[in-house]
């Protein structure tokens, strides 16, 4: 997984899975993460052809965490795969899903 | 109708395994005729087998002390099925609830999804009082004019 700062928002961009082995990091990431109040976070999924359960369990988490110390997540670039999971399991009304990196980014300003 | 294809493998249940076991089922999967050009299945039947085995690494064995997990894969009467059978603490995951779409936690939903991406999911306990569950995918008719030439 990568971090970077762009425009005032973290940018994670996770791997080409994000999986059981995987979502541990992620949740330990975005809780230290979240010690700093209002944290922007964009979690930019365009290089990860698989997620499973414990990926959505992590982003879940992620989301929380951040809400509860005023801040916010969203989602970027979901693969195929991704969307179809996010459908079925009705997380696309949880998240805020965007297609394009910058709209993501830019999404916090409004 | 014979067997077209059997594979069998046995190892620890470990979670470091997960990918790699992931990783050949997906692509023993794509080689078969019958779903060569279906991602989408393909896809489905590789989330159900990576949430089971997590599952197994993960809950069957408490005691700290990984013990075997064997893994089944074979193709029969019209049928991709793969065969996971653990001595760990007794589980039927056909028995899990529903998880709760209103209020979704960060955890429990990996059986549902291989009950939603298989056509069928069947916990039997063995002769041995082990766990053995069946991910079941039925091959439709039009897919089934090939043979693998395994037995």
């Amino acid at each position: 997984m990568e971090i970077e700062k762009l425009e005032g928002v973290t940018v994670i961009s996770t791997d080409e899975r994000l999986d059981a082995m995987i979502a541990p990091k992620l949740k330990e990431m975005v809780k230290k993460m979240s010690e700093e109040a209002s944290t922007k976070l964009v979690i930019d999924l365009g290089k990860t052809k698989f997620i499973d359960s414990s990926g959505c369990g992590a982003l879940v988490a992620a989301l929380r965490t951040l809400l509860k110390n005023h801040g916010d997540l969203k989602i970027a670039r979901p693969s195929p795969q991704a969307k179809t999971l996010f459908q079925l399991t009705r997380l696309h009304r949880v998240f805020e899903i965007h297609d394009n990196l910058d709209d993501a980014i830019k999404s916090f300003d409004k | 109708m014979g067997q077209e294809l059997y594979i069998k493998i046995e190892v620890k249940a470990e979670i470091f395994l997960l990918r790699p076991l992931d990783i050949f089922v997906r692509n023993l999967v794509k080689q078969l005729p019958a779903f060569s050009s279906d991602q989408d299945t393909v896809d489905s039947i590789e989330l159900a087998f990576n949430e089971a085995y997590a599952n197994i690494s993960r809950h069957a064995y408490k005691s700290g002390v990984k013990g075997p997990v064997q893994i089944e894969i074979f193709v029969k009467d019209r049928m991709l099925e793969i065969r996971l059978e653990d001595n760990g603490e007794n589980f039927n995951p056909t028995e899990v609830k529903e998880p709760d779409f209103q209020n979704l936690g960060e955890s429990g939903l990996g059986i549902w999804l291989m009950k939603q991406f298989m056509d069928d999911l069947v916990y039997e306990s063995g002769e041995r009082g082990q766990n053995v569950l069946r991910l079941i995918k039925r091959i439709p008719d039009e897919k089934m004019s090939w043979s693998v030439g395994c037995s």
